[in-house]
């Protein structure tokens, strides 16, 4: 960057209008509408009508209609997919970023991992439809090959088949920030904790894993909101018999309940931002993001 | 001789205890000129290595702390190290000097175990076969160039590395991560933050680290070369003196010839991937063996002529019919009447007319060329029929314009190929 353009930055980066002006504008598009929904979910519908005066019954008849299980559920599936995309990705990034020496295998992989970004979703999905069916090509195989009589029914249209569904999309998100965060490693920090006697397993739980937190905070938190939001997967591979939030906001949408689709989403975002609490509490000592920043500036 | 300061009889002591070792050069006795420069640290540098230097004839009975023999490394098709073989003994202060690509770091990645070798014959720390285990298992630490401290660490816990991942229980980890601390004179600051240190404090915790752990060699990877001036002399006078307090072998890398020459019982100088030449700080600056040897120690006159005569320790040199004396040092002699280099360094040439020619000095007719001012001393150019030679002059009282003949001494001057 020529450096007059950085200095004028660097300036304007401590104006305090600057910070207003951001803070101004983030309000409006962002904050702005997350308190009115809040507000909203405390109105209630009669016949079609939202009638603008506070109650808690639109609250209440959320823990009684069922509602409150689907909310439930859907924060079981998007926690459980988060942790198996860690489980999977962390390995992964790892060795992209450690252990892949060829630098034209690094960049096909980093390359392929956009792929999710460019293809739509639904046309990604509705593909297993195809694979995992009654008459798909896994049951005809198994059928085909005598290792079973009738085809296995689970496969689609199951929680198995949504969870399964949701892997692939979700995996960028969590791979790249913490590919980056441990790109971010200084090869001699992993070196001296070798030379001073550290087993490959010490470094990595004592070295590695600490100062890849950052990436693993951010990998989670960008896995774990869209996958409570998903609505593809969920639609196409549970055909219906897995409910969950998003349907259950859609079908309270198409009947103008909008205090029912306050009430939801204001419920997984209190949800998802005490879960987010909660990793911060516990992972306060090395993960904070102000931590990353400085080590990248050293 | 001259006057004598009292830096300059220990290193004369040191001279008469090197004989036996089978160095039978005579050595310039007119160290001076290093004592103005070094002070205290290479006065105790060098009382230590008259020390290590008694006990010789017993130290060799000892299998030596480290034994490289014929280490080559290639990266890709460029070679790093060809066929290296070096040994260290047991609490010795050795140094790897070299410029940057002449193989130093990986030689000493190699002997930390973090770098594997294209072909070894034999690696040997303590006795112990070292070749095939990892560095986690070898008995020596590394302080790194860039220090490596865990940002996610504080400095108590930095320093306690190296014994909590060997199991050792909290609080015999922390009485010796507080000893080594106090050893680097950081006692205060056990529980800061890395990022609260400054670059000397950092430069600190990395030694600490890597000696807490008591390993039996210490490897030093140019370790102070991201400190400023003031704190570069600060830490070669403490390095010294930990040395000699803990008996430790240090080996230590650096492309500082000053640093060098400083802190070292022995120095290894390296150029291209291969030892050129190894020997004391004192051999290494006056007693080089090759043209790199003597242009790298700085060396600034080197002039070309052909060999006349040779006896021992003398070679005679005829530079366009005037003749010259030095001590030979090269490797192999050449014929009579082959090229040969002369080679004197610019602070033991004198200038002026009025030269007593009795001594053993070589004498050379001149005209008074460029001058340098360079605060403590002045260069002075003199312009002889053979090129310019170059004289460094410390004595402000010195006439230096106007004269007609530069000289020096026959043991101040080398000959090599």
């Amino acid at each position: 960057m020529p450096k007059k353009i950085w200095n004028w930055f660097v300036l304007a980066s401590g104006n305090v209008w600057v910070i207003r002006t951001f803070v101004l504008f983030w309000s409006l598009i962002v904050l702005l509408p997350l308190m009115l929904l809040l507000i909203f979910s405390f109105f209630e519908t009669k016949s079609f009508v939202t009638i603008y005066k506070p109650s808690l019954n639109t609250w209440v008849s959320l823990f009684d209609s069922g509602r409150f299980e689907v909310a439930l559920r859907t924060l079981r599936v998007a926690l459980t997919i988060t942790m198996i995309e860690l489980l999977i990705a962390f390995p992964f990034a790892l060795w992209l970023a450690k252990g892949c020496k060829s630098r034209t295998a690094k960049a096909i992989f980093l390359a392929l991992l956009t792929i999710p970004f460019f293809l739509d979703i639904s046309s990604r999905t509705i593909v297993w439809r195809a694979i995992l069916g009654q008459n798909g090509l896994i049951n005809t195989v198994l059928l085909e090959t005598g290792l079973i009589s009738k085809p296995v029914e689970w496969l689609l249209y199951s929680e198995f088949s949504v969870h399964f569904g949701m892997i692939a999309p979700h995996f960028p998100t969590m791979v790249l920030p913490i590919y980056l965060a441990i790109s971010l490693i200084d090869d001699d920090l992993i070196k001296a904790s070798e030379d001073l006697g550290a087993s490959p397993l010490q470094t990595l739980s004592r070295v590695i894993i600490p100062l890849s937190m950052p990436g693993v905070l951010a990998g989670t938190v960008f896995t774990l909101g869209p996958a409570l939001a998903a609505w593809i997967e969920p639609g196409m591979l549970g055909g219906g018999f897995v409910n969950l939030l998003s349907h259950s906001i859609e079908s309270a949408y198409t009947a103008l309940r909008y205090p029912v689709v306050a009430a939801l989403s204001a419920f997984t975002i209190v949800v998802l931002a005490l879960l987010l609490s909660a990793v911060l509490v516990l992972t306060r000592r090395t993960a904070s993001m102000e931590g990353l920043f400085r080590r990248m500036h050293q | 001789m001259g006057i004598l300061v009292k830096g300059c009889a220990v290193s004369l002591d040191t001279l008469n205890t090197k004989v036996p070792t089978g160095d039978s050069r005579p050595l310039a006795k007119d160290f001076e000129m290093r004592e103005n420069n070094n002070g205290v640290t290479s006065k105790t540098g060098r009382k230590d290595r008259q020390r290590s230097q008694a006990e010789s004839p017993l130290d060799e009975a000892i299998p030596p702390m480290l034994n490289i023999e014929n280490v080559q490394h290639n990266y890709g098709d460029v070679q790093a190290l060809r066929g290296v073989s070096l040994t260290a003994a047991k609490g010795e202060f050795l140094t790897i000097l070299g410029e940057s690509g002449s193989g130093k770091t990986t030689l000493l990645r190699i002997i930390s175990g973090l770098e594997q070798p294209t072909a070894v014959d034999r690696i040997e720390i303590d006795g112990v076969d070292v070749a095939q285990l990892p560095a986690a298992q070898r008995n020596c630490t590394t302080v790194f160039q860039n220090y490596a401290l865990f940002p996610h660490m504080s400095v108590r816990e930095n320093v306690e590395y190296g014994l909590s991942v060997r199991g050792i229980g909290s609080d015999e980890r922390e009485r010796r991560a507080l000893e080594a601390l106090d050893l680097v004179r950081l006692d205060g600051k056990s529980e800061r933050g890395i990022g609260q240190l400054s670059g000397g404090e950092r430069q600190r915790v990395a030694l600490a680290r890597a000696l807490v752990t008591q390993p039996a060699i210490l490897l030093l990877d140019e370790p102070l070369g991201a400190l400023d001036e003031k704190l570069r002399q600060q830490m070669q006078e403490e390095l010294v003196v930990l040395h000699r307090q803990l008996g430790m072998t240090f080996i230590y890398i650096t492309h500082s010839q000053e640093e060098a020459l400083t802190m070292s019982d022995r120095i290894v100088l390296m150029s291209q991937g291969q030892i050129v030449q190894a020997g004391t700080p004192e051999t290494l600056f006056d007693r080089p063996n090759s043209q790199f040897s003597a242009d790298f120690m700085g060396f600034e006159n080197i002039l070309t002529g052909t060999l006349q005569s040779f006896k021992e320790p003398y070679a005679e040199v005829s530079l366009g019919g005037k003749s010259v004396k030095g001590v030979w040092t090269g490797k192999t002699l050449p014929e009579i009447g082959q090229a040969i280099l002369v080679a004197f360094r610019s602070e033991r040439v004198k200038i002026g007319d009025s030269i007593d020619t009795s001594k053993a000095c070589n004498t050379l007719p001149c005209t008074a060329g460029d001058r340098l001012y360079r605060g403590k001393y002045v260069d002075q150019t003199a312009e002889t029929e053979f090129g310019p030679v170059r004289a460094r002059i410390w004595d402000r009282s010195q006439q230096l314009s106007d004269f007609k003949q530069i000289s020096w001494r026959f043991d101040d001057c080398v000959v090599l190929t």
